[in-house]
């Protein structure tokens, strides 16, 4: 999840665009950050000796570890110890966003170093298993008012993060939320939840090719319309997201949720105030909603 | 009883799941299925077909997959009805159990659960 906040705050600083990032978020993948990249990360070099070394590896046929030994700005040990590192999922994103020329090396470090010190970042939090990093971190980004639901609306936000990673894939792009009067959707599936003390409409929306491919990566297959399958893929991912929601605020706080039937809806309005929150795939951008 | 006899009622509000579970199902070797979409449509089913086994959805319209299942105990004490739901809170799990399921999955549903579900039926 990481990789995903680093790229919200790369979009939300003007650093890249949003088509650069799709396209970095795809090919990271299939990247794994190189030695410079790992050197500008751990403080070993600045961006301008990483470029040098570039420039000489255009000269002479060493590799990049060799170069930096020779000029002094790696030992040999640090060469090692950077290669043994697989390297974290945010680097390979830089990586990715350095190769297709979307960042240099110098705005990349700046960035990857404001955005450590702006949230008290180490290296150690980026191996943070417990996710209570993550949480906090989403905390900060998606603030909902101070009323006595906007932790649980974070809750609800955090654990659509992961489930999006688990269900559609992790190459997407969070926005930060919006508070509107109401919402006109285009293809929509919307479930509402009851509790004690509160109930909310919560829906997922997005243009028809964005609806047909998002339902498309939940249900393992390729679905071609909007028709009555692409329909009952995103409303079971709803459900579902919302069932484990459910879960676990009854685990956590002993509080039950019902949930309503989800329904399918088309060219409509959800009544607000309602929260926007949009996530940006390759494929397009699908906006969630919780009313407030 | 072996899988490939099994009768096997599949229920749930979603065309999506349903279309998920049978898939499995058939992989598994079971040959008769049936799907209902609704809770009032699976007791219909269930008194025409007399499944080995049903995979019962809770939050659906019309009646709810709890409701479905009282009735259907109520004329066969002896149905396995598992309750699949994606709320697999502490009370889904006491109200489906006090009202007599055989089990209960919580969504998503592995290929893997399903298949040891239907070997233990089958057996």
């Amino acid at each position: 999840m990481f990789t995903q906040l680093f790229g919200n705050y790369l979009l939300n600083k003007g650093l890249v665009t949003s088509s650069q990032l799709s396209a970095a978020l795809a090919a990271a993948k299939q990247t794994r950050a190189k030695l410079g990249v790992l050197a500008i990360n751990a403080g070993y070099m600045d961006a301008a000796q990483v470029d040098e070394v570039h420039s000489e590896q255009q000269r002479v046929d060493k590799r990049f570890g060799d170069i930096a030994v020779d000029k002094g700005y790696l030992s040999a040990g640090q060469v090692e110890e950077l290669l043994s590192k697989q390297g974290h999922a945010h680097l390979a994103l830089g990586q990715a966003l350095v190769d297709s020329g979307a960042m240099s090396n110098t705005s990349f470090a700046d960035a990857l170093s404001a955005y450590k010190s702006e949230n008290s970042l180490t290296d150690v939090d980026f191996d943070d298993k417990t996710g209570n990093k993550v949480d906090e971190l989403i905390a900060k980004l998606y603030s909902f008012g101070n009323d006595e639901n906007s932790s649980m609306c974070t809750e609800y936000v955090s654990l659509l993060f992961k489930n999006l990673i688990r269900f559609i894939g992790d190459d997407f792009t969070p926005l930060a939320p919006e508070k509107i009067p109401s919402a006109r959707v285009s293809y929509c599936a919307k479930q509402d939840m009851k509790a004690l003390g509160f109930s909310c409409t919560t829906a997922i929306d997005a243009a028809e090719q964005a609806f047909i491919a998002f339902a498309s990566r939940f249900a393992g297959e390729q679905l071609t319309d909007v028709d009555e399958m692409t329909e009952a893929a995103n409303l079971e991912f709803m459900n579902l997201h919302n069932g484990l929601f459910a879960v676990n605020l009854s685990n956590d706080e002993g509080r039950e949720v019902s949930l309503l039937p989800p329904v399918a809806l088309k060219n409509d309005t959800i009544d607000g105030p309602v929260y926007r929150i949009s996530v940006v795939y390759p494929f397009g951008t699908a906006s969630f909603y919780i009313t407030a | 009883m072996s899988v490939e006899n099994l009768k096997i009622l599949v229920c749930d509000d979603s065309l999506f799941v349903r279309k998920k579970i049978t898939n499995v199902l058939r992989n598994c070797g079971v040959t008769e299925l049936y799907e209902a979409a609704d809770g009032e449509q699976a007791v219909e089913m269930y008194n025409k077909y007399a499944p080995d086994l049903v995979l019962m959805d809770i939050v659906m319209p019309r009646m709810s997959g709890v409701e479905a299942l009282k009735l259907i105990l109520a004329d066969d004490p002896k149905a396995k009805v598992v309750m699949a739901s994606s709320v697999g809170t502490q009370e889904n799990l006491k109200e489906a159990i006090n009202a007599g399921a055989f089990d209960f999955l919580q969504k998503p549903i592995s290929d893997t659960q399903l298949e040891t579900l239907v070997r233990k039926v089958g057996k």
